[in-house]
C-alpha cells in the first residue's frame, strides 16, 4: 500500500511534467490552474492542516508575493529572480503578524487573520505603488508559457513534497501536538509559538512565490485581484473539502474543486452558483465528515474490509 | 467638536445595533457567526424588496424585518446552529467554518435574486437634512439612529425585565449552572439566535438607507462588529455600547481631526480589531478593571 501510494505520487509527478509533450495548450492551462491550487491548498495545510491553526487572510501573502515580482520586474530586474525576495517578504509579514496573533487561540485567532487581510487589501487599495483599483501591468515581453508551466508544476511537487516530509518530522510531531491539546503541548516542551511561526513563515513563503508565478502568468495586477477575500476563502477551502491536515488531502480538494469551478462555469445556468456550492460543501463537510474527501475514502476502505 | 460628537452619537447607534446580535449569539452559544454578515446582507435586501415592490418605507418595514429576521434565526438554529453549538467556554474553529458555509450559501442567495448590481433605497427624505445643535445631519441618520436607540431599549427591557431576559443572562454565564436550575437552555439558545438574527436584519435594512449594497455588502461591517464586541469584553451588555462608541468616536475622529483619507478608514478597524484582540482580550472592561486592581495594591 504505501509503495503503491508513493509510485502513484511519481506518476503524476511524471505526467505532469511531461505533459507539454503531448497536451495541447487548454489542456496544459487546466494543469498550470490545478497546480496552482495544489501550491495554495497545501501550503495552508502547514499551518491550518498540521497545525490546526486556521487563518482567513492567505491573500496577504499572495498579494506580497505577486506585487513583489511585477515592481521589480518593471525595474528590469528578471522576473524569475524576484521570487525568492517576494518569498522572504510574505515570510517576513507572516513572521511580524503571527507574533502577535499567536498568543490567540482557535476562532480569535482565525477572526484576527481576517482582519489583518482585509486592513492590507484596503491599504493597497490606496497607496500609490500598488496602482490602486486599476492595478500595474508587467513589462512586455516577460511571459514565456513553458517555463512558467514548468516552474509552477515544480514549485507543486516541492510544496507536497516538503508536507510529505514536515508530517513525518519531529517537526510535523510537535504541529500535530499544538494542533490536539495546546496546553499539553506547551507542557512536555514545545514551544508552540516557535513551531506556528515557523509553519506560518514556510507556508507564507511558498504562497509568496506561488503569487509571483500568478503575476507572471497573468501580466496584469491590482489589489482586487491579489489581495481578494475570495482568494483567501478559496485557499481555505481546498484542504477542508479534501481533508484537512493529511498530505494528499489538499490534492484531492484542488483537483474537486477545480474540477467543479470549470464543470460550473461550462454551465450557463449554473454560472453563478460557486458560492451555493461551495458554501453547502463546506457546511457538509464540516458537520458530516470533518476529515473531507480523505476521511470518506476511509470510511469507504473500512467497509470494504469489514 | 459638537458635529464630531453628533456624528459619532449616530455612528455609534448603529454599530452598537449590529454588534448587539453578534454579541448574544456569541455570549449564549460560544459561536462566532460569520453569518451575521450575510443576515445584515439579507437584511438590505429585503428592505429594499419590499420598498420597491410595496413602497414601504424602509423605517416603516423595520416591523416587517424584525420578526422575519427572528424566524429566519430560529429556524437556522434549528437546522444547523444546534449542532455546533459549543459546551465548553471556547468557541469552536468548526462552527465558525460552518457559519461561514451559511454565509457564502446566502451571498448566492442573493445574487440569484437580486442579480450582483449595486441597490439602493432612495426615499423622499433620502438627500435631505437637518440642523441639530447647528450641525447639518442626514435625515436617514437621524432616523437610524432613534431606531437603534428604540432596539436597544427593546433588547435592554428584554434582558433586564423578563424571564425570557433573565434565562439568556443566566446561560450566558454558566450553561451549567443555568440548566441545574431548569432553564431550557436549548430553547434560549433558539431564541438567542433568532434574537441575533433580528439584530442583524434590522441593522442590514437601516444601513440599506443610509449606502448601497451588493451581495458582498457586510463584510466590512461584520468585522466592525466583531471590532466593538471585542472592545466590549466579548459579552457585557454595557460592553458593547462602549465598544461601538469608540470605534465611532475613532472613525469620526479621524475623518476630521486628521488628514487620514476616508479610503482607508475600514483599515483602521480591522487594525483597531486586531489590536484589540491581541492586546486586551478582555475587552475594555477587562483592562479598567486591570487598572482598578493595579491602583487597589498600590
Amino acid at each position: 500500500m504505501k509503495i503503491a501510494a508513493r509510485l502513484l505520487w511519481l506518476a503524476a509527478a511524471i505526467f505532469a511534467l511531461a505533459a507539454p509533450l503531448f497536451l495541447e495548450r487548454g489542456s496544459l492551462n487546466d494543469l498550470w490552474n490545478l497546480a496552482f491550487a495544489v501550491i495554495l491548498a497545501s501550503a495552508w495545510n502547514l499551518l491550518g492542516g498540521f497545525a490546526g491553526q486556521v487563518s482567513l487572510g492567505y491573500s496577504a501573502f499572495l498579494g506580497i508575493g505577486a506585487y513583489t515580482t511585477v515592481l521589480l520586474s518593471l525595474k528590469d530586474v528578471n522576473p524569475f529572480v524576484t521570487l525568492p525576495l517576494g518569498a522572504l517578504l510574505a515570510a517576513v509579514f507572516s513572521v511580524v503578524i503571527g507574533l502577535p496573533a499567536f498568543r490567540l487561540r482557535g476562532p480569535y485567532f482565525t477572526i484576527a487573520t481576517i482582519g489583518v487581510a482585509e486592513a492590507v487589501r484596503v491599504c493597497a487599495s490606496t497607496v500609490e505603488f500598488t496602482g490602486g483599483s486599476s492595478g500595474v501591468r508587467m513589462p512586455a515581453a516577460s511571459f514565456d508559457f513553458n517555463t512558467n508551466y514548468f516552474a509552477m508544476i515544480a514549485l507543486a511537487i516541492v510544496t507536497v513534497a516538503l508536507a510529505a516530509w514536515v508530517k513525518n518530522s519531529a517537526f510535523g510531531v510537535a504541529l500535530a501536538a499544538i494542533k490536539q491539546d495546546i496546553d499539553a503541548a506547551e507542557a512536555v516542551g514545545v514551544n508552540s509559538t516557535r513551531f506556528k511561526l515557523a509553519a506560518h513563515a514556510l507556508s507564507a513563503a511558498i504562497v509568496g512565490v506561488a503569487g509571483g508565478l500568478y503575476a507572471i502568468d497573468f501580466q496584469y495586477i491590482a489589489p482586487a485581484s491579489v489581495f481578494d477575500f475570495r482568494l483567501s476563502l478559496s485557499i481555505v477551502l481546498m484542504p477542508i473539502i479534501g481533508g484537512v491536515g493529511t498530505v494528499a488531502g489538499p490534492l484531492f480538494g484542488a483537483l474537486i474543486v477545480n474540477t467543479l469551478q470549470i464543470k460550473l462555469l461550462s454551465m450557463p445556468a449554473l454560472r453563478d452558483s460557486f458560492l451555493f456550492v461551495y458554501g453547502g460543501l463546506l457546511i457538509v463537510v464540516m458537520l458530516f465528515e470533518p476529515q473531507g474527501f480523505v476521511g470518506v475514502g476511509r470510511r469507504l476502505r473500512r467497509l470494504v474490509h469489514a | 467638536m459638537t458635529s464630531v460628537l453628533l456624528n459619532t452619537l449616530l455612528a455609534a447607534g448603529l454599530y452598537a445595533t449590529m454588534a448587539y446580535g453578534l454579541a448574544i449569539i456569541y455570549g449564549v452559544m460560544r459561536i462566532i457567526n460569520l453569518a451575521h454578515a450575510g443576515v445584515m446582507m439579507l437584511g438590505a435586501y429585503v428592505a429594499f424588496a419590499l420598498f420597491t415592490r410595496f413602497a414601504l418605507d424602509p423605517f416603516v418595514s423595520l416591523v416587517v424585518v424584525a420578526p422575519l429576521f427572528f424566524l429566519f434565526g430560529v429556524v437556522l438554529y434549528a437546522a444547523i446552529g444546534r449542532r455546533v453549538a459549543g459546551a465548553g467556554a471556547t468557541p469552536s474553529i468548526e462552527s465558525l467554518l460552518v457559519l461561514f458555509g451559511v454565509w457564502l450559501v446566502l451571498q448566492n442567495f442573493a445574487y440569484v435574486i437580486w442579480t450582483g448590481d449595486t441597490q439602493s433605497i432612495l426615499t423622499a427624505y433620502t438627500m435631505k437634512s437637518i440642523k441639530v445643535l447647528g450641525v447639518r445631519l442626514g435625515v436617514p441618520s437621524v432616523f437610524v439612529f432613534l431606531a437603534s436607540v428604540a432596539s436597544l431599549v427593546f433588547l435592554n427591557v428584554l434582558l433586564k425585565r423578563t424571564y425570557l431576559g433573565k434565562a439568556i443572562r443566566a446561560v450566558t454565564q454558566n450553561r451549567d449552572a443555568a440548566l441545574l436550575y431548569g432553564v431550557n437552555a436549548n430553547r434560549i439558545s433558539a431564541v438567542a439566535f433568532g434574537l441575533g438574527s433580528a439584530f442583524a436584519g434590522v441593522a442590514g435594512a437601516m444601513l440599506a438607507t443610509l449606502m448601497a449594497f451588493t451581495p458582498d455588502f457586510g463584510r466590512s461591517f461584520l468585522l466592525k462588529a466583531f471590532c466593538i464586541i471585542v472592545l466590549g469584553g466579548m459579552e457585557s451588555v454595557t460592553g458593547v455600547a462602549v465598544g461601538a462608541l469608540v470605534l465611532a468616536a475613532l472613525e469620526n475622529g479621524l475623518a476630521a481631526w486628521t488628514p487620514v483619507p476616508t479610503s482607508l478608514q475600514d483599515a483602521v478597524s480591522f487594525a483597531l480589531l486586531f489590536v484589540a484582540l491581541v492586546a486586551f482580550p478582555q475587552g475594555l472592561p477587562g483592562l479598567f478593571a486591570r487598572f482598578e486592581r493595579r491602583s487597589a495594591i498600590r
